[in-house]
């Protein structure tokens, strides 16, 4: 099922929340869903299942809105916060009214519960459960009625790292299964590890939507690390080209702007022998703070 | 709707809050009556008495069960619930709907508990008193019971209404209860004082009320002019339904 955002616009009074946002989300794989603190995306993502009313523009499951879905559980599973949950009341019966609303049967909240992790404590009241266990029954919630979409805002929220890679696997898992998933994260390594797509905004609007590797390519640095016992020699006669080089140690430097192939054709030429030549790629995150630089909302001063 | 009314029906009950205010609302019109019939002297009191005070004590019952109606909606705003509410049936006046469904059921089981078995508990303490009270003498008893059973249950769906349009318990609750003791009254003096005649008879608690009077409206203190049980009841039910619409308009058009 694909997902399409189009031209979406929130204001909240003067300030343009999301403006004139559109995507596509695409099955069968984890589409990253990237911006800056207060770029808009928990506001795009309520306006996408209904929760707030857009000033215009819409979002469409297989053509079709999220208010017209008669048994929504079923067709997109959502989770905004892990938070929205009444304390008084157990995981379990949590998952029951969740059920209940759409018609799935009751057992089916005792499996969600497994699913999770959680099935030992389903009878206990949500005050007593830690922020990582509300997310997992966050989840048992997305997973409910087996919905083909999966909407999710900072699920990893509160998770330890044994808990990171469990939703990381949950999610490529789904996604592998031909599920349309479409999550926000500010852990930018967990993202790369996690989606093959990317949807970037920053200050509502669109930057970028491709792969996780061409936003990397294009807004990432990339450059050669070369270790050499004569590894001076090397860094004279690249410097010689205009080539710039930067010391790691002694007998390790960076090479900038040019590629591995064009650093061992002149080690050969000068009989360098090299210990290492390897291409190195920016991260994620490299990539995400370059492409929005311009957009940054909340900026902290030099250290 | 089946499927939204279930759904709402385990929220009610899995709050251990709503048990409590449900079991306070049962219990203490049952223990003042039962009190005051096994304690009050012999020849001192009959059957209109006994309602009379049953009905009085009640209208903690009715503003509990408005506390209760309130907090369904409330309670999902604060604890911010209503977002996956939503998401779960994006057909908000379904959810309205099958909340008020809900409610007046709570509403009409309460209180019908609270007249059969506390007019049963005040009989039998008499009886065992041997002091012989003639429920079937009072005139009206059957018409006031159930009157007071839809005013009980008009209330709740009041709480649900104001709720819907303020969104905050504290500020429902305060409401539910400052509406009767002092709204009511302060708007009949008022138009009073710039020459409304019977001004009273429009205050829809007020008109309420007289769903479980025993006494025919023009006897009613203070209300020489009144709707009637019937009139009144159908006022009161009628504004707390406009109330709820109105609610049912904010719920559906604001943000969640």
């Amino acid at each position: 099922m694909t997902v399409v955002v189009e031209g979406l616009t929130k204001r909240y009074g003067a300030k343009v929340a999301v403006g004139n946002l559109s995507f596509e989300v695409n099955p069968g794989v984890v589409t990253g869903f990237l911006g800056p603190n207060g770029s808009g995306k928990s506001t795009t993502m309520r306006c996408m299942i209904g929760l707030d009313r857009p000033n215009s523009g819409r979002a469409t499951f297989q053509g079709k809105a999220y208010s017209a879905l008669a048994r929504p559980l079923h067709e997109v599973g959502v989770l905004l916060d892990a938070g929205y949950v009444h304390p008084g009341r157990s995981g379990r019966n949590h998952l029951r009214w969740l059920a209940a609303s759409n018609g799935i049967p009751m057992k089916r909240a005792d499996e969600a519960l497994g699913l999770v992790g959680l099935d030992s404590v389903g009878g206990k009241n949500l005050r007593t459960y830690s922020l990582g266990m509300k997310q997992r029954l966050g989840l048992a919630g997305v997973l409910l009625g087996d919905p083909h979409t999966i909407i999710l805002d900072e699920p990893a929220n509160g998770l330890d790292p044994e808990g990171i890679r469990w939703i990381r696997d949950v999610l490529v898992h789904q996604a592998g299964l031909g599920k349309t998933v479409l999550v926000s994260s500010h852990l930018l390594s967990e993202m790369a590890q996690m989606a093959t797509a990317l949807v970037v905004i920053g200050k509502g609007q669109l930057i970028e939507q491709s792969t996780v590797a061409a936003f990397v390519a294009r807004h990432g640095d990339r450059w050669v690390r070369v270790a050499s016992p004569r590894v001076a020699t090397l860094v004279e006669v690249l410097r010689a080209s205009g080539t710039r080089v930067e010391y790691v140690d002694d007998s390790t430097i960076t090479v900038h702007g040019t590629t591995a192939a064009e650093v061992g054709d002149a080690a050969a030429r000068y009989n360098v022998a090299l210990h290492e030549l390897t291409t190195v790629t920016g991260s994620l995150e490299d990539a995400f703070l370059e492409a929005t630089a311009s957009v940054q909302e909340y900026q902290g001063g030099a250290r | 709707m089946i499927s939204t009314l279930r759904s709402e029906w385990i929220k009610l009950r899995t709050i251990r809050m709503n048990w409590v205010l449900v079991a306070i609302a049962l219990a203490f019109p049952l223990i003042v009556s039962a009190l005051f019939v096994a304690f009050s002297e012999a020849g001192s009191f009959d059957g209109a008495d006994i309602f009379r005070l049953l009905s009085f004590t009640a209208v903690v019952t009715t503003m509990l069960l408005g506390v209760v109606g309130a907090t369904t909606i409330t309670g999902e705003f604060g604890f911010n619930t209503i977002r996956p509410t939503f998401a779960a049936t994006p057909k908000r006046l379904r959810v309205i709907l099958a909340k008020m469904l809900v409610v007046i059921v709570v509403g009409i089981v309460t209180m019908t508990l609270v007249v059969v078995a506390g007019l049963g508990l005040c009989t039998a303490i008499a009886s065992a008193r041997d002091v012989e009270v003639d429920l079937g003498a009072v005139e009206a008893l059957v018409p006031a019971c159930v009157g007071l059973v839809a005013f009980g249950t008009i209330l709740t769906v009041f709480g649900l209404a104001l709720g819907s349009i303020l969104r905050s318990t504290p500020v429902a609750v305060a409401a539910l209860i400052l509406w009767p003791l002092l709204v009511e009254s302060i708007v009949s003096v008022i138009l009073s004082a710039v020459g409304i005649d019977n001004a009273s008879r429009w205050m829809p608690y007020g008109a309420g009320t007289q769903l479980w009077s025993l006494e025919s409206p023009d006897a009613m203190s203070g209300v020489t002019e009144g709707l009637g049980r019937v009139g009144g009841g159908l006022y009161f039910g009628g504004v707390v339904m406009a109330l709820l619409l109105v609610g049912s308009v904010f719920v559906s058009r604001r943000d969640a």
